[in-house]
């Protein structure tokens, strides 16, 4: 029997007349993949992520959750929020299940076993299976090709387990595997790992980007540009945890643009005709990183020396971007000019007694 | 069909059990393939691997990046409506373990060939049962085959068994590392028509599809864990039947019968029998002839489906016999009777019996040694002198390592 051809998908772009304003009216589509009824926290960026992300995938989707705050909180038995096919997997196989279901819709409408178009095929990992435990069934999936879309809504550590260290997590965060203390005073002493980029580079034949939820159009688009793109792509979302960052629940979209504007989370797309970098995307703002931190309990304990190395690394995120860094920015990485939280002495009292 | 009949085109070829696998899933048509290599069931994804090559199967081939993404792979895939194969051995079984109970509990009907292989330490190329043996309470249907054309019969009747509705779970089909993945014997490929008419196209009831969205393994509350986990021992339990009924007409298209739990070889009047699963069977019909050649009473009872377990027949077979040496070829360290695992099952199958023979358990072919024919004899010597003695004098027996 003759193979028959795979129709694929075509999302348009969104018009995203003023990128960087604080306020607009976007045209939406109607579509709502991701439905109330779950039990994230309130602010909770991750579902924040899944409504946008789903609503620029539309319906012919089908969705795959490893575990995580996105399996955990969000599905529960006899009352999930997904209005798309959603399967659950482990942790570990974010990218092998998803390039499961991607063969298996290769192989099917190929055969003739399946009548209708190749949908999108969207796998929604955290960071701690997209960083540590999924990090090989992912690059298997990308190096492989399979058309899909992998997902890292990227919350910088196991959250739903209650706040630990994962790769992801930045220097200095705490978490109850990174605890401050006299010995450790500014928690996490490692960088996270550059996952995205690593994403890029290591499978360049594939759309990669970094975005954030302080971005919707941008985050959509990226989303769409993904599932466009025929074979593998990979996002990589900056998706705040109120529960893990603490933080004034209203300040969610806040610290997506936030987290931007300090240089802490570099906006890039992998361009895989061009084999380049696009770093285009700039924030209306530049910030000091301290303005970022000290919204977040997490970083509570930091003191002059340790705001200064953050300061450090996201000027070095800056320059990687080819931005010319402002004087100030400068300054603040040095420790002199800059002071301990002011909570510090507290931070610290308060972790040891855990 | 007797028009069907006569158009027949059966080929004899001379396979291994590796390629014979790889026929019985070419012939099942599959649509996605997972591999990685280990030995020894790599030949058969070899095969598989240039029968796609070469356009005479249709399938996605994925070179998966470990075992656990295999497993992943194939659940991903039949999750989503399709026709799955995978494999591995020894510590590649082991590596994907963590997807054995989820593939069953999401009742995906995945098919997984395995050619045995010890574990590690230290690495040994040799078959033991102990890789696939150590997943058998995970909700896969599960048995041995003895040689290849058995292999090819086993993989086409496992898609036929977990595929259907009343079933619906993941298969192991398992064969001997080596004594039958390598081994090269004349086996009967049937003609495509005999397979299209026993082995209907694959339809999960709750595919993952667009047209129709469903959640498949939402986090559940504990309260709501015990129906869903009987529903999978249901399945379990309730499917034997439906084996059964599936072997005949196996044994009807096809024309080669197989009991679908016990073979019995010389047991009409047996007094001792070896019990045992896989290829070392070949071995133990020769044995047998010999020994039956010196007036021994001896027989062999080869379980050939494990799970579900066939614990009414395996109990009203063993009770026929005086004493019943269970020949293990798996690992069971620190165990009921410090050998391995086949022993327990079996004494636990007898426990009810009015009738119990006396029952030991042999620790032979480890390290993928064959069994040779003086083992045997070494072990019916010790069965016939528990059976004189009318107690056995002691659980386990490794042989080669006492007198």
């Amino acid at each position: 029997m003759p193979a028959i051809e795979v129709q694929r998908q075509t999302l348009p772009i969104l018009g995203n007349p003023n990128q960087g304003a604080r306020f607009y009216n976007p045209d939406l589509p109607a579509s709502e993949p991701f439905v109330p009824g779950h039990r994230t926290c309130a602010g909770c960026g991750p579902s924040i992520q899944y409504r946008m992300t789903s609503k620029a995938s539309g319906d012919n989707t089908i969705l795959v959750g490893p575990t995580g705050c996105m399996y955990v909180a969000n599905s529960s038995y006899l009352c999930t929020p997904y209005n798309v096919p959603w399967a659950h997997t482990q942790i570990g196989s974010a990218g092998s299940f998803t390039a499961g279901v991607a063969a298996a819709y290769e192989a099917m409408i190929r055969k003739g076993k399946y009548k209708g178009t190749f949908p999108n095929v969207i796998c929604e990992a955290g960071d701690g299976s997209a960083s540590d435990i999924g990090l090989a069934s992912i690059s298997g999936a990308l190096y492989r090709n399979h058309d899909c879309l992998i997902i890292c809504y990227d919350n910088e550590q196991y959250a739903n387990t209650g706040i630990q260290a994962s790769s992801r997590t930045p220097y200095g965060g705490m978490t109850t595997f990174s605890p401050p203390g006299p010995k450790v005073p500014e928690a996490k002493t490692l960088y996270p790992k550059d996952l995205a980029r690593m994403m890029a580079a290591g499978h360049p034949h594939c759309y990669v980007a970094t975005a954030s939820v302080g971005y919707p159009i941008d985050l959509m688009n990226k989303v769409r540009k993904g599932l466009n793109h025929k074979g593998a792509a990979y996002l990589m979302i900056y998706t705040p945890c109120q529960k893990g960052f603490v933080y004034e629940t209203p300040r969610s979209i806040d610290l997506g643009r936030l987290v931007v504007e300090c240089g802490l989370y570099p906006m890039w797309e992998w361009n895989p005709e061009k084999r380049e970098y696009d770093y285009s995307f700039r924030p209306q703002t530049m910030r000091p990183v301290a303005e970022y931190l000290k919204l977040q309990g997490r970083f509570g304990h930091l003191h002059a020396e340790h705001i200064a190395n953050l300061q450090k690394f996201a000027n070095q995120q800056w320059q990687m971007m080819g931005v010319q860094l402002p004087e100030a920015l400068i300054k603040s990485a040095d420790p002199k000019n800059q002071v301990n939280m002011a909570a510090s002495a507290e931070a610290e009292a308060v972790a040891q007694t855990l | 069909m007797a028009t069907a009949m006569e158009t027949i085109k059966k080929k004899t070829v001379r396979i291994n059990g590796c390629v014979a696998s790889a026929q019985a899933a070419k012939y099942a048509d599959v649509d996605v393939i997972a591999a990685y290599p280990i030995r020894p069931y790599t030949a058969t994804m070899m095969a598989l691997a240039q029968m796609v090559a070469n356009g005479e199967l249709d399938a996605e081939y994925i070179v998966a990046d470990s075992e656990h993404s295999q497993l992943s792979i194939a659940h991903g895939a039949s999750s989503s409506g399709a026709r799955v194969f995978t494999g591995s051995s020894g510590v590649g079984v082991q590596f994907a373990y963590e997807l054995y109970s989820p593939i069953s509990g999401s009742r995906m009907p995945v098919q997984m060939m395995i050619a045995d292989r010890t574990l590690d330490p230290p690495g040994d190329f040799g078959s033991e049962h102990t890789d696939a043996l150590s997943t058998r309470d995970m909700g896969w249907l599960m048995g041995w085959s003895c040689d290849a054309q058995e292999a090819f019969d086993n993989h086409l009747m496992a898609f036929r068994i977990g595929e259907d509705r009343r079933v619906l779970l993941p298969q192991m089909v398992c064969q001997d590392g080596f004594f039958v993945s390598h081994i090269t014997t004349d086996v009967e490929l049937p003609d495509p028509g005999q397979v299209k008419e026993f082995l209907p196209p694959y339809k999960h009831p709750y595919p993952l599809d667009p047209r129709r969205p469903v959640s498949h393994g939402p986090q559940i509350m504990p309260e709501q864990g015990p129906p869903l986990q009987l529903e999978r021992a249901r399945a379990m339990e309730g499917c034997m039947p439906v084996i059964e009924e599936i072997h005949e007409e196996f044994a009807r298209i096809f024309g080669r019968r197989y009991d679908a739990w016990l073979e019995e070889y010389k047991t009409d009047d047996a007094e001792i029998v070896f019990f045992l699963q896989g290829g070392h069977a070949v071995t133990a019909r020769f044995a047998i002839n010999h020994m039956r050649e010196k007036g021994m009473k001896v027989g062999m009872v080869r379980l050939r489906t494990i799970r579900p377990y066939p614990t009414e027949r395996v109990c009203e077979t063993l009770s026929r016999f005086k004493v019943v040496g269970v020949i293990e070829t798996n690992m069971g360290l620190g165990s009921v009777s410090s050998g391995g695992s086949l022993y327990a099952e079996a004494a636990a199958a007898l426990y009810e019996s009015p009738k119990r023979p006396l029952i030991m358990s042999f620790m032979a072919g480890m390290g993928g040694e064959a069994i040779v024919l003086k083992e045997f004899y070494w072990m019916a010597q010790k069965m016939i002198d528990a059976q004189k003695r009318g107690k056995i004098e002691k659980r386990t027996h490794w042989v080669g390592f006492e007198e």
